[in-house]
């Protein structure tokens, strides 16, 4: 068992700094906290399985339709995770709306099964879909916590700037509007790449 | 013992198919076991929404603490007989298809406040709400709204307080004319317009329709019911 599977794209290797995958659904999610932190939990939870069913049935898939069980097996699983969420946390799942749909889209999802679990065991291909998925929900959710705080003012939904210092109630404070837009969830993007790759230098390109 | 050949058409084949199969019967079965707990989730939200709509919180009034009854209306505003409450509900599935057949729904509260289901199209896809009217007909008691895919931040806004707080108290006829309640880029001049969201201008127009032609369907029963007063 390799514990670098896990810990690996976190940070030296993460899917959406590093490998700069995934990143649709960075700039759609994140707008709130919660909707990044659920969509964050989902892409996990797929990640994690995909890799451990194909490289489960890795030695018997015919190389030529692999693609196909690859995005069959995504696609079964995403569908999985879209019932259980409308039948136990409804409000979310309402919020996602198309997004748990658009996991199966997911870069990182098809690309670590395509780069990693078709050619390694069940366990090690497992911690890396796990590994792979907390790396991209810290990423989703440091882009939320901004875009949330500075544009709407709360985190989770709980109100965090006071109420007095908006200019509303004789304060001098508003929201900032672009937050919300997608735009600025790349720029938050780039800034954060930005600030962990003056951290590892061994990452800048030439 | 020969090695097997994961590459021939037969195999692939017969792969494909017990793939197929196999996730077929699992999604199948997952989707008909949740099903039930689904569905009353759905009724759930819309028993919450109508209680909403009312101005009361749906954490601690129950549905049928607020309403009254629920009424099936025809095209004239009158009362179809014989319908169960869960034929009433089952109708607010398919508002569409329900309006078509000349049956309009309509739940009545005990102090005579009315609530009204309505539905649109929002930039992505449909919108929906309940609209509820004070006994004069006029005045908006509350409104509750709700989207499949609007874009959150922008027309998804029209979910939250801020946004249905505005409509509250605002009034949907002038004179005789129903004259409905805007969204309206630039700020609400008027006691029939509210704000629009910035960058969901889209929604709103969406919304605006959604709720003209929705008290459009129900004219009948509001000019009934308005010069009874």
């Amino acid at each position: 068992m390799n514990m670098k599977n896990l810990t690996g794209p976190l940070s030296a290797n993460n899917p959406v700094i590093v490998q700069i995958l995934g990143i649709c659904s960075a700039l759609a999610v994140t707008v709130k906290m919660e909707p990044a932190f659920v969509m964050g939990l989902s892409v996990i939870v797929v990640t994690a399985f995909a890799n451990l069913v194909m490289s489960l049935l890795r030695n018997g898939i015919p190389s030529r339709i692999r693609i196909i069980v690859q995005l069959v097996v995504i696609a079964a699983l995403v569908i999985l995770v879209d019932q259980f969420l409308k039948a136990f946390v409804y409000d979310v799942s309402k919020q996602l709306s198309v997004y748990v749909g658009l996991i199966i889209t997911n870069c990182i999802i098809m690309g670590r099964v395509e780069a990693y679990a078709l050619g390694n065991k069940p366990l090690d291909s497992f911690l890396d879909g796990i590994g792979n998925g907390l790396g991209y929900a810290a990423i989703l959710l440091i882009v939320a916590f901004f875009r949330e705080l500075f544009g709407s003012g709360t985190l989770f939904g709980v109100q965090i700037i006071p109420q007095s210092w908006y200019i509303a109630e004789g304060g001098f404070y508003s929201n900032v509007g672009i937050m919300l837009f997608p735009p600025m969830a790349l720029i938050i993007v780039g800034a954060i790449i930005w600030i962990h790759r003056s951290f590892n230098k061994d990452l800048q390109e030439k | 013992m020969a090695k097997f050949n994961v590459n021939s058409n037969a195999y692939i084949i017969i792969y494909s198919v017990v793939m197929v199969v196999v996730v077929a019967v699992l999604l199948a079965v997952t989707s008909l076991s949740l099903q039930s707990r689904q569905n009353e989730n759905m009724l759930n939200e819309k028993r919450q929404q109508i209680v909403k709509a009312l101005g009361e919180n749906p954490e601690t009034a129950s549905y049928a603490d607020v309403v009254a009854e629920a009424v099936m209306l025809d095209k004239s505003g009158n009362a179809i007989s014989g319908k169960s409450e869960a034929d009433i509900f089952e109708a607010l599935n398919d508002l569409t298809a329900s309006f078509e057949a000349g049956e309009f729904p309509i739940f009545k509260a005990a102090n005579g406040s009315v609530v009204i289901p309505v539905y649109g199209a929002g930039l992505w896809g449909p919108v929906w709400g309940y609209i509820a009217l004070e006994a004069d007909m006029n005045t908006v008691k509350g409104i509750v709204m709700d989207h499949s895919g609007e874009t959150p931040g922008l027309g998804a806004e029209i979910t939250t307080d801020k946004v249905q707080s505005s409509f509250v108290g605002k009034t949907i006829f002038e004179g005789n004319e129903l004259v409905s309640v805007t969204m309206r880029k630039g700020g609400a001049t008027n006691n029939h317009e509210v704000d629009a969201i910035s960058g969901g201008t889209k929604t709103c127009d969406g919304v605006n329709e959604m709720i003209k032609s929705g008290l459009t369907d129900y004219l009948p029963y509001l000019n009934a019911n308005k010069s009874n007063k």
